[in-house]
Protein backbone atom coordinates (compact mmCIF):
# COMPACT_ATOMS: atom_id res chain seq x y z
CA UNK A 1 0.00 0.00 0.00
CA UNK A 2 2.97 2.44 1.09
CA UNK A 3 4.90 1.80 -2.17
CA UNK A 4 1.46 2.10 -4.52
CA UNK A 5 0.48 5.44 -3.04
CA UNK A 6 3.05 7.77 -4.15
CA UNK A 7 3.25 6.33 -7.55
CA UNK A 8 0.48 7.20 -8.22
CA UNK A 9 0.29 10.63 -6.88
CA UNK A 10 3.20 11.00 -8.70
CA UNK A 11 1.63 9.64 -11.76
CA UNK A 12 -1.00 12.09 -11.62
CA UNK A 13 1.46 14.71 -11.50
CA UNK A 14 3.85 13.37 -14.46
CA UNK A 15 0.56 13.65 -16.11
CA UNK A 16 -0.20 17.11 -15.23
CA UNK A 17 3.25 18.90 -15.58
CA UNK A 18 3.73 17.58 -19.20
CA UNK A 19 0.57 18.71 -20.70
CA UNK A 20 1.47 20.94 -22.91
CA UNK A 21 4.79 18.88 -24.65
CA UNK A 22 2.34 15.96 -24.47
CA UNK A 23 -0.12 17.40 -26.93
CA UNK A 24 3.08 18.82 -29.42
CA UNK A 25 3.92 15.33 -28.98
CA UNK A 26 0.67 13.81 -30.67
CA UNK A 27 1.01 16.80 -33.44
CA UNK A 28 4.80 15.04 -33.99
CA UNK A 29 3.26 11.36 -33.84
CA UNK A 30 0.52 12.00 -36.20
CA UNK A 31 2.79 13.39 -38.73
CA UNK A 32 5.03 10.46 -38.04
CA UNK A 33 2.07 8.29 -38.41
CA UNK A 34 0.83 9.77 -41.75
CA UNK A 35 4.72 9.64 -43.15
CA UNK A 36 4.90 6.15 -42.48
CA UNK A 37 1.86 5.35 -44.10
CA UNK A 38 2.46 7.44 -46.76
CA UNK A 39 5.55 5.50 -47.31
CA UNK A 40 4.02 2.16 -47.41
CA UNK A 41 1.94 3.29 -50.17
CA UNK A 42 4.47 4.39 -52.06
CA UNK A 43 6.29 1.94 -51.70
CA UNK A 44 2.92 -0.88 -52.73
CA UNK A 45 2.81 1.43 -55.68
CA UNK A 46 6.04 0.92 -56.96
CA UNK A 47 6.43 -2.45 -56.25
CA UNK A 48 2.72 -3.30 -57.49
CA UNK A 49 4.56 -1.88 -61.23
CA UNK A 50 6.79 -4.49 -61.42
CA UNK A 51 6.41 -7.31 -63.62
CA UNK A 52 6.97 -10.00 -61.12
CA UNK A 53 9.84 -10.76 -58.42
CA UNK A 54 10.48 -14.23 -59.24
CA UNK A 55 8.01 -16.45 -57.16
CA UNK A 56 7.42 -19.36 -58.83
CA UNK A 57 3.62 -20.23 -59.90
CA UNK A 58 2.39 -22.54 -56.54
CA UNK A 59 4.07 -19.86 -54.17
CA UNK A 60 2.70 -17.12 -55.76
CA UNK A 61 -0.79 -18.82 -55.88
CA UNK A 62 -0.16 -19.35 -52.04
CA UNK A 63 0.69 -16.08 -51.17
CA UNK A 64 -2.47 -14.92 -53.78
CA UNK A 65 -4.77 -17.14 -51.48
CA UNK A 66 -3.76 -15.85 -48.33
CA UNK A 67 -3.87 -12.35 -49.53
CA UNK A 68 -7.28 -13.53 -50.37
CA UNK A 69 -8.47 -14.79 -46.74
CA UNK A 70 -6.59 -11.70 -45.71
CA UNK A 71 -9.23 -9.31 -47.87
CA UNK A 72 -11.99 -10.89 -47.37
CA UNK A 73 -11.67 -11.47 -43.21
CA UNK A 74 -10.00 -8.05 -42.52
CA UNK A 75 -13.07 -6.06 -43.19
CA UNK A 76 -15.00 -8.25 -40.39
CA UNK A 77 -12.51 -7.87 -38.14
CA UNK A 78 -12.34 -4.19 -38.52
CA UNK A 79 -16.07 -4.25 -37.91
CA UNK A 80 -15.51 -6.28 -34.54
CA UNK A 81 -13.10 -4.44 -33.04
CA UNK A 82 -14.88 -1.29 -33.72
CA UNK A 83 -18.54 -2.78 -32.11
CA UNK A 84 -15.95 -4.27 -29.30
CA UNK A 85 -15.36 -0.90 -28.60
CA UNK A 86 -18.65 0.55 -28.82
CA UNK A 87 -20.10 -2.36 -26.23
CA UNK A 88 -17.03 -1.70 -23.64
CA UNK A 89 -16.22 1.86 -23.84
CA UNK A 90 -19.91 3.64 -24.87
CA UNK A 91 -22.06 1.21 -23.71
CA UNK A 92 -23.56 1.48 -19.96
CA UNK A 93 -21.98 -0.97 -18.44
CA UNK A 94 -25.69 -3.14 -16.86
CA UNK A 95 -27.30 -2.24 -20.56
CA UNK A 96 -26.87 -5.98 -22.02
CA UNK A 97 -27.09 -7.20 -18.19
CA UNK A 98 -30.01 -5.80 -16.85
CA UNK A 99 -33.15 -7.26 -19.32
CA UNK A 100 -31.46 -10.77 -19.29
CA UNK A 101 -33.58 -13.61 -17.77
CA UNK A 102 -32.19 -14.93 -14.50
CA UNK A 103 -32.21 -18.68 -15.13
CA UNK A 104 -28.61 -19.64 -16.55
CA UNK A 105 -30.25 -21.70 -19.52
CA UNK A 106 -32.93 -18.99 -20.40
CA UNK A 107 -29.92 -16.59 -19.82
CA UNK A 108 -27.40 -18.38 -22.48
CA UNK A 109 -30.77 -18.83 -24.97
CA UNK A 110 -31.16 -15.05 -24.92
CA UNK A 111 -27.80 -14.59 -25.59
CA UNK A 112 -27.53 -17.15 -28.41
CA UNK A 113 -30.19 -14.78 -30.12
CA UNK A 114 -27.69 -11.74 -29.43
CA UNK A 115 -26.17 -11.61 -33.00
CA UNK A 116 -29.69 -11.71 -35.06
CA UNK A 117 -28.55 -7.52 -34.05
CA UNK A 118 -25.08 -7.98 -35.07
CA UNK A 119 -23.78 -8.15 -38.58
CA UNK A 120 -20.49 -9.46 -37.56
CA UNK A 121 -18.61 -13.17 -39.32
CA UNK A 122 -16.92 -15.32 -36.60
CA UNK A 123 -13.68 -13.62 -37.15
CA UNK A 124 -14.96 -10.39 -35.99
CA UNK A 125 -16.80 -12.12 -32.87
CA UNK A 126 -13.57 -13.13 -30.89
CA UNK A 127 -12.73 -9.54 -29.99
CA UNK A 128 -16.93 -8.73 -29.25
CA UNK A 129 -16.88 -11.90 -27.23
CA UNK A 130 -13.61 -10.69 -25.72
CA UNK A 131 -15.30 -7.23 -24.81
CA UNK A 132 -18.79 -9.20 -23.20
CA UNK A 133 -16.21 -10.97 -20.79
CA UNK A 134 -14.58 -7.89 -19.72
CA UNK A 135 -18.30 -6.29 -19.21
CA UNK A 136 -19.47 -9.29 -17.05
CA UNK A 137 -20.37 -12.17 -18.89
CA UNK A 138 -19.58 -15.09 -17.17
CA UNK A 139 -17.22 -17.46 -19.75
CA UNK A 140 -19.79 -20.09 -21.05
CA UNK A 141 -22.06 -17.80 -21.83
CA UNK A 142 -19.73 -15.41 -23.88
CA UNK A 143 -19.00 -18.96 -25.12
CA UNK A 144 -22.56 -19.20 -26.48
CA UNK A 145 -22.71 -15.87 -27.91
CA UNK A 146 -18.91 -16.48 -29.75
CA UNK A 147 -20.64 -19.60 -31.52
CA UNK A 148 -24.02 -18.42 -32.36
CA UNK A 149 -23.40 -14.86 -33.23
CA UNK A 150 -21.41 -16.15 -36.76
CA UNK A 151 -24.50 -18.46 -37.86
CA UNK A 152 -27.79 -16.22 -36.76
CA UNK A 153 -26.43 -12.63 -38.00
CA UNK A 154 -28.43 -10.93 -40.49
CA UNK A 155 -25.29 -10.47 -43.26
CA UNK A 156 -24.87 -14.92 -43.03
CA UNK A 157 -28.75 -15.34 -43.01
CA UNK A 158 -29.18 -13.00 -46.09
CA UNK A 159 -26.89 -15.07 -48.04
CA UNK A 160 -27.73 -18.26 -47.43
CA UNK A 161 -30.80 -17.65 -48.37
CA UNK A 162 -29.84 -15.47 -51.78
CA UNK A 163 -27.69 -18.87 -52.33
CA UNK A 164 -29.80 -21.91 -51.24
CA UNK A 165 -33.55 -19.95 -50.94
CA UNK A 166 -35.76 -22.40 -48.33
CA UNK A 167 -34.15 -25.61 -50.93
CA UNK A 168 -33.96 -29.19 -48.75
CA UNK A 169 -34.13 -27.44 -45.38
CA UNK A 170 -30.35 -25.99 -45.66
CA UNK A 171 -31.22 -22.40 -44.14
CA UNK A 172 -33.46 -23.68 -41.86
CA UNK A 173 -31.13 -26.52 -40.60
CA UNK A 174 -28.35 -24.02 -40.47
CA UNK A 175 -29.58 -22.02 -37.74
CA UNK A 176 -31.26 -24.13 -35.29
CA UNK A 177 -28.09 -26.34 -35.40
CA UNK A 178 -26.07 -23.52 -34.55
CA UNK A 179 -28.15 -22.25 -32.26
CA UNK A 180 -28.39 -25.72 -30.71
CA UNK A 181 -24.75 -26.30 -30.69
CA UNK A 182 -24.01 -22.94 -29.22
CA UNK A 183 -26.27 -23.40 -26.25
CA UNK A 184 -25.47 -27.45 -25.49
CA UNK A 185 -21.52 -26.34 -25.72
CA UNK A 186 -22.40 -23.26 -23.16
CA UNK A 187 -24.28 -25.96 -20.66
CA UNK A 188 -21.16 -28.14 -20.90
CA UNK A 189 -18.63 -25.22 -20.39
CA UNK A 190 -21.11 -23.99 -17.24
CA UNK A 191 -20.56 -27.40 -15.70
CA UNK A 192 -16.49 -26.42 -15.66
CA UNK A 193 -16.24 -25.86 -11.53
CA UNK A 194 -13.79 -22.77 -12.48
CA UNK A 195 -14.76 -21.24 -16.33
CA UNK A 196 -12.07 -18.24 -16.03
CA UNK A 197 -9.28 -21.34 -15.56
CA UNK A 198 -10.70 -22.13 -19.66
CA UNK A 199 -9.14 -18.52 -20.27
CA UNK A 200 -5.68 -18.07 -20.71
CA UNK A 201 -3.48 -16.20 -18.59
CA UNK A 202 -2.87 -13.11 -20.14
CA UNK A 203 -6.61 -12.59 -21.35
CA UNK A 204 -7.48 -13.95 -17.59
CA UNK A 205 -4.94 -11.54 -16.12
CA UNK A 206 -6.74 -8.22 -18.40
CA UNK A 207 -10.21 -9.39 -17.12
CA UNK A 208 -8.81 -9.31 -13.40
CA UNK A 209 -7.18 -6.03 -14.25
CA UNK A 210 -10.31 -4.15 -15.67
CA UNK A 211 -11.43 -1.16 -15.51
CA UNK A 212 -8.43 -0.31 -12.13
CA UNK A 213 -6.03 0.51 -14.79
CA UNK A 214 -4.98 4.80 -15.01
CA UNK A 215 -7.93 6.93 -16.04
CA UNK A 216 -8.49 7.60 -20.00
CA UNK A 217 -11.08 9.60 -21.83
CA UNK A 218 -13.72 7.87 -23.97
CA UNK A 219 -11.34 8.61 -27.01
CA UNK A 220 -8.28 7.15 -25.76
CA UNK A 221 -9.67 3.79 -24.51
CA UNK A 222 -11.17 3.41 -27.90
CA UNK A 223 -8.25 3.76 -29.52
CA UNK A 224 -6.47 1.59 -26.26
CA UNK A 225 -8.59 -1.37 -27.00
CA UNK A 226 -8.32 -1.19 -30.58
CA UNK A 227 -4.43 -1.40 -30.13
CA UNK A 228 -4.64 -4.35 -27.93
CA UNK A 229 -7.50 -6.17 -29.94
CA UNK A 230 -5.60 -5.85 -33.20
CA UNK A 231 -2.32 -6.57 -31.68
CA UNK A 232 -3.62 -9.90 -30.58
CA UNK A 233 -5.91 -10.41 -33.66
CA UNK A 234 -4.10 -9.34 -36.49
CA UNK A 235 -0.82 -11.96 -36.06
CA UNK A 236 -3.68 -14.58 -35.66
CA UNK A 237 -5.46 -13.55 -39.10
CA UNK A 238 -1.68 -13.66 -41.20
CA UNK A 239 -0.85 -16.89 -39.31
CA UNK A 240 -3.95 -18.48 -39.94
CA UNK A 241 -4.50 -17.41 -43.59
CA UNK A 242 -0.92 -18.32 -44.24
CA UNK A 243 -1.72 -22.01 -43.04
CA UNK A 244 -5.25 -22.06 -45.45
CA UNK A 245 -3.92 -20.86 -47.95
CA UNK A 246 -0.37 -23.67 -47.85
CA UNK A 247 -2.65 -26.57 -47.67
CA UNK A 248 -4.47 -25.81 -50.26
CA UNK A 249 -1.88 -25.69 -52.43
CA UNK A 250 -1.11 -28.72 -50.87
CA UNK A 251 -4.02 -30.66 -51.10
CA UNK A 252 -5.81 -31.54 -54.13
CA UNK A 253 -9.67 -30.00 -54.10
CA UNK A 254 -10.50 -33.29 -56.25
CA UNK A 255 -9.38 -35.23 -53.48
CA UNK A 256 -12.15 -33.95 -51.45
CA UNK A 257 -14.79 -33.66 -54.19
CA UNK A 258 -14.52 -37.05 -55.03
CA UNK A 259 -15.85 -38.43 -51.36
CA UNK A 260 -18.78 -35.85 -52.23
CA UNK A 261 -21.42 -38.39 -53.12
CA UNK A 262 -21.16 -40.85 -49.62
CA UNK A 263 -23.66 -39.69 -46.94
CA UNK A 264 -20.80 -40.28 -44.58
CA UNK A 265 -17.62 -39.64 -46.26
CA UNK A 266 -19.37 -36.56 -48.04
CA UNK A 267 -19.76 -34.60 -44.49
CA UNK A 268 -16.60 -35.91 -43.03
CA UNK A 269 -15.10 -34.11 -46.35
CA UNK A 270 -17.25 -30.98 -45.60
CA UNK A 271 -16.02 -30.56 -42.25
CA UNK A 272 -12.18 -30.75 -44.05
CA UNK A 273 -13.00 -28.45 -46.05
CA UNK A 274 -14.80 -26.06 -44.03
CA UNK A 275 -11.72 -26.59 -41.71
CA UNK A 276 -9.20 -25.59 -44.74
CA UNK A 277 -10.98 -23.10 -46.92
CA UNK A 278 -11.37 -20.66 -43.52
CA UNK A 279 -13.65 -18.17 -44.96
CA UNK A 280 -16.14 -16.25 -43.06
CA UNK A 281 -19.50 -17.22 -42.23
CA UNK A 282 -21.51 -14.27 -44.05
CA UNK A 283 -19.87 -15.30 -47.63
CA UNK A 284 -19.45 -18.88 -46.96
CA UNK A 285 -22.64 -19.89 -48.47
CA UNK A 286 -21.80 -18.50 -52.10
CA UNK A 287 -18.30 -20.46 -51.49
CA UNK A 288 -20.35 -23.31 -51.07
CA UNK A 289 -22.82 -23.17 -54.11
CA UNK A 290 -20.86 -24.65 -56.70
CA UNK A 291 -20.77 -28.31 -54.52
CA UNK A 292 -24.15 -28.27 -54.40
CA UNK A 293 -25.15 -30.28 -57.14
CA UNK A 294 -22.24 -32.75 -55.63
CA UNK A 295 -23.12 -32.44 -52.13
CA UNK A 296 -25.63 -34.11 -50.24
CA UNK A 297 -27.56 -31.14 -48.70
CA UNK A 298 -27.00 -32.31 -45.29
CA UNK A 299 -23.12 -32.27 -45.67
CA UNK A 300 -24.04 -28.50 -46.91
CA UNK A 301 -25.51 -27.92 -43.38
CA UNK A 302 -22.58 -29.43 -41.70
CA UNK A 303 -20.11 -27.05 -43.46
CA UNK A 304 -22.33 -24.25 -43.08
CA UNK A 305 -22.70 -25.38 -39.27
CA UNK A 306 -19.32 -26.60 -38.77
CA UNK A 307 -17.41 -23.66 -40.71
CA UNK A 308 -17.65 -20.55 -38.48
CA UNK A 309 -17.15 -22.46 -35.80
CA UNK A 310 -14.26 -24.31 -36.22
CA UNK A 311 -11.24 -23.34 -38.58
CA UNK A 312 -7.99 -23.09 -39.25
CA UNK A 313 -8.14 -19.41 -38.98
CA UNK A 314 -10.47 -19.23 -36.22
CA UNK A 315 -8.18 -21.46 -34.02
CA UNK A 316 -5.67 -19.17 -34.47
CA UNK A 317 -7.90 -16.31 -33.23
CA UNK A 318 -9.51 -18.03 -30.75
CA UNK A 319 -6.29 -19.27 -29.26
CA UNK A 320 -5.86 -15.46 -27.80
CA UNK A 321 -8.82 -16.04 -25.61
CA UNK A 322 -9.13 -19.91 -24.61
CA UNK A 323 -6.55 -22.51 -23.37
CA UNK A 324 -5.49 -24.76 -26.28
CA UNK A 325 -7.24 -28.00 -24.28
CA UNK A 326 -10.56 -26.01 -24.30
CA UNK A 327 -9.90 -25.57 -28.41
CA UNK A 328 -9.29 -29.39 -28.69
CA UNK A 329 -12.38 -30.46 -26.66
CA UNK A 330 -14.46 -27.49 -28.58
CA UNK A 331 -13.28 -28.86 -31.45
CA UNK A 332 -14.12 -32.51 -30.56
CA UNK A 333 -17.74 -31.11 -29.35
CA UNK A 334 -18.26 -29.18 -32.61
CA UNK A 335 -17.78 -31.69 -34.97
CA UNK A 336 -19.61 -34.25 -33.82
CA UNK A 337 -22.82 -32.13 -32.81
CA UNK A 338 -22.55 -30.89 -36.63
CA UNK A 339 -21.90 -34.30 -38.03
CA UNK A 340 -24.90 -35.91 -36.46
CA UNK A 341 -27.15 -32.68 -37.83
CA UNK A 342 -26.10 -33.83 -41.48
CA UNK A 343 -26.68 -37.06 -41.14
CA UNK A 344 -29.79 -36.66 -39.55
CA UNK A 345 -30.46 -34.10 -43.09
CA UNK A 346 -28.90 -36.91 -45.08
CA UNK A 347 -30.97 -39.47 -43.95
CA UNK A 348 -34.21 -37.80 -43.51
CA UNK A 349 -34.59 -35.39 -46.06
CA UNK B 1 11.58 -3.01 -26.18
CA UNK B 2 10.01 -6.08 -26.21
CA UNK B 3 6.80 -5.12 -24.43
CA UNK B 4 5.91 -1.97 -26.78
CA UNK B 5 7.18 -3.96 -29.85
CA UNK B 6 4.04 -6.60 -28.99
CA UNK B 7 1.98 -3.54 -28.29
CA UNK B 8 2.19 -1.36 -31.39
CA UNK B 9 2.88 -4.82 -33.49
CA UNK B 10 -1.00 -4.77 -34.33
CA UNK B 11 -1.50 -1.52 -35.29
CA UNK B 12 1.60 -1.83 -37.55
CA UNK B 13 0.15 -4.87 -39.37
CA UNK B 14 -3.26 -3.82 -39.71
CA UNK B 15 -2.35 0.03 -41.31
CA UNK B 16 0.23 -2.52 -43.53
CA UNK B 17 -3.01 -4.76 -44.66
CA UNK B 18 -5.41 -1.59 -44.53
CA UNK B 19 -2.82 0.07 -46.83
CA UNK B 20 -2.52 -2.16 -49.32
CA UNK B 21 -6.51 -2.87 -49.28
CA UNK B 22 -6.62 0.55 -49.83
CA UNK B 23 -4.26 1.07 -52.56
CA UNK B 24 -6.15 -2.51 -54.43
CA UNK B 25 -8.95 -0.64 -53.94
CA UNK B 26 -7.91 2.65 -56.07
CA UNK B 27 -6.24 0.64 -58.93
CA UNK B 28 -9.45 -1.10 -59.17
CA UNK B 29 -7.30 -4.35 -58.45
CA UNK B 30 -9.52 -5.85 -55.32
CA UNK B 31 -11.08 -7.95 -58.32
CA UNK B 32 -8.74 -9.89 -57.98
CA UNK B 33 -9.28 -11.68 -54.51
CA UNK B 34 -12.58 -11.15 -54.04
CA UNK B 35 -16.48 -10.86 -55.81
CA UNK B 36 -17.01 -7.09 -56.81
CA UNK B 37 -19.50 -6.78 -54.39
CA UNK B 38 -17.66 -6.69 -51.44
CA UNK B 39 -15.41 -4.28 -52.81
CA UNK B 40 -17.45 -1.28 -51.35
CA UNK B 41 -17.75 -2.70 -47.64
CA UNK B 42 -13.88 -3.82 -48.04
CA UNK B 43 -12.68 -0.13 -48.47
CA UNK B 44 -14.71 1.64 -46.20
CA UNK B 45 -13.86 -0.19 -43.18
CA UNK B 46 -10.42 0.02 -44.37
CA UNK B 47 -10.42 3.31 -44.15
CA UNK B 48 -12.01 3.46 -40.74
CA UNK B 49 -9.09 1.03 -39.93
CA UNK B 50 -6.45 3.77 -41.73
CA UNK B 51 -7.98 6.62 -39.67
CA UNK B 52 -8.54 4.40 -36.09
CA UNK B 53 -4.48 3.32 -36.82
CA UNK B 54 -3.19 6.85 -37.43
CA UNK B 55 -4.86 8.09 -34.40
CA UNK B 56 -3.88 5.63 -32.28
CA UNK B 57 -0.22 6.21 -33.16
CA UNK B 58 -0.48 10.12 -32.65
CA UNK B 59 -2.38 9.80 -29.30
CA UNK B 60 -0.74 6.69 -27.82
CA UNK B 61 -3.11 5.81 -25.20
CA UNK B 62 -1.42 4.90 -21.71
CA UNK B 63 -1.32 1.31 -21.32
CA UNK B 64 -3.64 -0.12 -19.01
CA UNK B 65 -1.98 -4.00 -19.40
CA UNK B 66 0.92 -4.78 -16.86
CA UNK B 67 3.80 -5.76 -19.08
CA UNK B 68 4.76 -9.22 -18.72
CA UNK B 69 8.13 -10.11 -20.07
CA UNK B 70 7.48 -13.74 -21.65
CA UNK B 71 9.86 -16.55 -20.94
CA UNK B 72 11.25 -19.34 -22.20
CA UNK B 73 8.87 -21.39 -24.48
CA UNK B 74 6.50 -18.62 -25.05
CA UNK B 75 9.13 -16.23 -26.07
CA UNK B 76 10.21 -18.57 -28.91
CA UNK B 77 6.41 -19.22 -30.05
CA UNK B 78 5.62 -15.15 -29.39
CA UNK B 79 9.33 -14.69 -31.61
CA UNK B 80 7.94 -17.30 -34.74
CA UNK B 81 4.37 -15.35 -34.52
CA UNK B 82 6.26 -12.48 -34.86
CA UNK B 83 8.56 -13.19 -37.86
CA UNK B 84 6.01 -15.05 -39.88
CA UNK B 85 3.50 -12.07 -39.91
CA UNK B 86 5.73 -9.90 -40.51
CA UNK B 87 6.43 -12.08 -43.55
CA UNK B 88 3.16 -11.69 -44.40
CA UNK B 89 2.32 -8.73 -43.75
CA UNK B 90 5.99 -7.67 -46.79
CA UNK B 91 4.57 -9.87 -48.96
CA UNK B 92 1.27 -7.87 -49.00
CA UNK B 93 3.52 -4.70 -49.43
CA UNK B 94 6.05 -6.16 -52.19
CA UNK B 95 4.65 -8.70 -54.06
CA UNK B 96 3.06 -7.46 -57.39
CA UNK B 97 -0.83 -8.49 -57.16
CA UNK B 98 -1.48 -10.86 -59.49
CA UNK B 99 -4.49 -13.89 -60.34
CA UNK B 100 -4.14 -17.38 -59.91
CA UNK B 101 -1.93 -19.33 -62.35
CA UNK B 102 -2.53 -22.50 -64.16
CA UNK B 103 -0.90 -24.14 -61.29
CA UNK B 104 -3.66 -23.97 -59.16
CA UNK B 105 -6.31 -24.65 -62.07
CA UNK B 106 -4.50 -28.36 -62.78
CA UNK B 107 -5.04 -28.77 -59.27
CA UNK B 108 -8.37 -28.06 -58.97
CA UNK B 109 -9.68 -30.67 -61.23
CA UNK B 110 -9.99 -28.21 -64.45
CA UNK B 111 -12.44 -31.07 -66.77
CA UNK B 112 -14.65 -32.23 -64.18
CA UNK B 113 -15.53 -28.60 -63.02
CA UNK B 114 -19.15 -28.32 -63.18
CA UNK B 115 -19.23 -24.72 -62.63
CA UNK B 116 -22.09 -22.97 -64.02
CA UNK B 117 -23.46 -26.07 -65.59
CA UNK B 118 -26.50 -24.17 -66.24
CA UNK B 119 -25.32 -20.70 -67.71
CA UNK B 120 -26.57 -21.98 -71.60
CA UNK B 121 -29.13 -24.37 -72.40
CA UNK B 122 -28.59 -26.50 -74.94
CA UNK B 123 -32.33 -25.81 -76.31
CA UNK B 124 -32.28 -22.05 -75.83
CA UNK B 125 -28.72 -21.85 -77.31
CA UNK B 126 -29.73 -23.90 -80.87
CA UNK B 127 -31.08 -21.31 -82.92
CA UNK B 128 -29.16 -17.82 -81.46
CA UNK B 129 -27.67 -15.41 -83.29
CA UNK B 130 -24.05 -14.84 -83.50
CA UNK B 131 -24.00 -11.79 -81.46
CA UNK B 132 -25.15 -13.75 -78.70
CA UNK B 133 -22.76 -16.81 -79.60
CA UNK B 134 -20.29 -14.54 -79.83
CA UNK B 135 -20.61 -12.90 -76.06
CA UNK B 136 -20.43 -16.67 -74.81
CA UNK B 137 -17.52 -17.22 -72.29
CA UNK B 138 -15.16 -19.86 -71.50
CA UNK B 139 -17.48 -21.03 -69.35
CA UNK B 140 -20.71 -20.96 -71.36
CA UNK B 141 -18.94 -22.75 -73.65
CA UNK B 142 -18.03 -25.85 -70.95
CA UNK B 143 -21.58 -26.05 -70.08
CA UNK B 144 -23.03 -26.31 -73.66
CA UNK B 145 -20.00 -29.36 -74.09
CA UNK B 146 -21.04 -31.00 -71.22
CA UNK B 147 -24.86 -30.96 -72.37
CA UNK B 148 -23.80 -32.20 -75.86
CA UNK B 149 -20.87 -33.14 -77.72
CA UNK B 150 -23.08 -33.80 -80.97
CA UNK B 151 -20.60 -32.06 -83.64
CA UNK B 152 -23.52 -31.10 -85.90
CA UNK B 153 -24.73 -28.67 -82.95
CA UNK B 154 -21.53 -26.90 -83.37
CA UNK B 155 -21.50 -26.81 -86.66
CA UNK B 156 -22.36 -23.39 -87.54
CA UNK B 157 -21.24 -21.79 -84.41
CA UNK B 158 -17.99 -19.36 -84.30
CA UNK B 159 -16.41 -19.07 -80.44
CA UNK B 160 -14.77 -16.15 -79.39
CA UNK B 161 -12.84 -16.90 -76.44
CA UNK B 162 -10.11 -14.80 -74.12
CA UNK B 163 -8.55 -17.56 -71.25
CA UNK B 164 -5.20 -18.92 -69.80
CA UNK B 165 -3.19 -21.47 -71.25
CA UNK B 166 -3.10 -24.69 -69.17
CA UNK B 167 -1.12 -27.70 -70.09
CA UNK B 168 -2.86 -30.43 -70.88
CA UNK B 169 -1.97 -33.81 -69.48
CA UNK B 170 -3.05 -36.22 -72.16
CA UNK B 171 -1.16 -34.71 -74.99
CA UNK B 172 0.60 -31.78 -74.12
CA UNK B 173 2.42 -31.12 -77.41
CA UNK B 174 -1.29 -30.57 -79.29
CA UNK B 175 -3.97 -29.49 -76.38
CA UNK B 176 -4.31 -27.13 -74.16
CA UNK B 177 -7.17 -26.23 -72.04
CA UNK B 178 -8.18 -22.24 -72.60
CA UNK B 179 -9.07 -21.90 -69.05
CA UNK B 180 -10.69 -19.12 -67.07
CA UNK B 181 -11.94 -18.89 -62.61
CA UNK B 182 -15.50 -18.82 -61.65
CA UNK B 183 -15.52 -16.78 -58.11
CA UNK B 184 -18.11 -16.78 -55.81
CA UNK B 185 -16.64 -14.90 -53.05
CA UNK B 186 -13.65 -14.49 -53.16
CA UNK B 187 -10.21 -16.20 -54.65
CA UNK B 188 -10.36 -18.95 -52.24
CA UNK B 189 -12.83 -20.94 -53.55
CA UNK B 190 -11.53 -20.23 -57.37
CA UNK B 191 -13.05 -22.94 -59.65
CA UNK B 192 -11.11 -23.25 -62.70
CA UNK B 193 -13.09 -24.46 -65.98
CA UNK B 194 -11.51 -25.27 -69.70
CA UNK B 195 -11.91 -26.07 -72.72
CA UNK B 196 -9.80 -28.06 -74.40
CA UNK B 197 -8.11 -26.12 -77.71
CA UNK B 198 -6.16 -28.43 -80.43
CA UNK B 199 -3.43 -26.20 -82.11
CA UNK B 200 0.17 -28.60 -82.60
CA UNK B 201 2.94 -27.10 -81.60
CA UNK B 202 1.08 -24.43 -79.45
CA UNK B 203 4.25 -24.24 -77.12
CA UNK B 204 6.62 -22.47 -79.87
CA UNK B 205 4.66 -19.58 -79.65
CA UNK B 206 2.67 -19.60 -76.12
CA UNK B 207 3.73 -20.16 -72.88
CA UNK B 208 1.90 -21.67 -69.78
CA UNK B 209 -0.38 -19.05 -67.79
CA UNK B 210 -0.46 -16.72 -71.25
CA UNK B 211 -3.32 -14.99 -71.81
CA UNK B 212 -5.21 -15.49 -75.49
CA UNK B 213 -7.43 -14.82 -77.27
CA UNK B 214 -9.10 -17.93 -79.76
CA UNK B 215 -11.65 -17.56 -82.23
CA UNK B 216 -12.50 -21.18 -84.22
CA UNK B 217 -14.47 -23.57 -84.22
CA UNK B 218 -15.72 -26.93 -82.22
CA UNK B 219 -14.22 -29.93 -84.40
CA UNK B 220 -14.18 -33.83 -83.51
CA UNK B 221 -11.01 -34.59 -81.61
CA UNK B 222 -8.35 -35.30 -84.20
CA UNK B 223 -5.67 -36.18 -81.29
CA UNK B 224 -5.40 -40.37 -80.75
CA UNK B 225 -3.85 -39.85 -77.01
CA UNK B 226 -6.61 -37.59 -75.62
CA UNK B 227 -10.02 -39.19 -75.29
CA UNK B 228 -12.19 -35.70 -75.48
CA UNK B 229 -15.00 -36.32 -78.38
CA UNK B 230 -14.99 -32.31 -79.54
CA UNK B 231 -12.33 -29.88 -79.15
CA UNK B 232 -11.69 -26.00 -80.07
CA UNK B 233 -9.75 -25.84 -83.35
CA UNK B 234 -8.50 -22.09 -83.62
CA UNK B 235 -8.50 -19.99 -86.79
CA UNK B 236 -7.06 -17.43 -84.87
CA UNK B 237 -4.93 -17.22 -82.23
CA UNK B 238 -3.60 -14.23 -80.37
CA UNK B 239 -1.71 -13.14 -77.20
CA UNK B 240 -3.45 -10.62 -75.28
CA UNK B 241 -3.09 -8.42 -72.18
CA UNK B 242 -4.93 -10.17 -69.01
CA UNK B 243 -8.25 -8.93 -68.36
CA UNK B 244 -9.22 -6.68 -65.67
CA UNK B 245 -11.59 -8.44 -64.43
CA UNK B 246 -9.53 -11.94 -65.04
CA UNK B 247 -12.39 -13.71 -62.72
CA UNK B 248 -15.97 -14.74 -64.41
CA UNK B 249 -18.72 -14.58 -61.56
Amino acid sequence: MTTTVPASVDDHHHQHDHRPRRSRNRWLWLAFGTIGVAAIFALRAYTGELESVGVPGLTADLLTLATSVIIESLPFVVLGILLSIVVQAWLPDDLLMRYLPQSPVLRRAAISLFGIALPVCECGNVPLARGLILKGFSVPESMTFLLAAPIINPITIVTTHQAFGFDDGILVGRILGGLAIANIVGWLFSLHPQPNAILTGRFAQQCAVGSHGPRQSRTEKSLDIFMRESSVLMPAVFIGSLIAGAIQVAVPRDVLVTLGSNPLWSILAMMALAFVISVCSSVDAFFILPFASTFMPGSIVTFLVFGPIIDIKMLAIMRTTFTAKVLLQLSLVVALMSAFIGLVINYVV
Amino acid sequence: MWSSLQRWWGVILILVAVSATVWLGATQQLVLYIHPRYVVFTVVMAALALVMGVLSLAIRPANTEEAVAPRGWSRVVGGVALLLSGAVALSLVLVPPTTLSSATASQRDIVGSTVGSDSQNVDEVENADDELIASFTVVDWSSLLRQTSDPSFYSNKTADVVGFITASEDDPANIFYLSRFTVTCCAVDAQPTGLAVYAPDWANDFEVDAWVEITGSFEVNPSSRSDLPLVLVPETMTGVERPSEPYLY
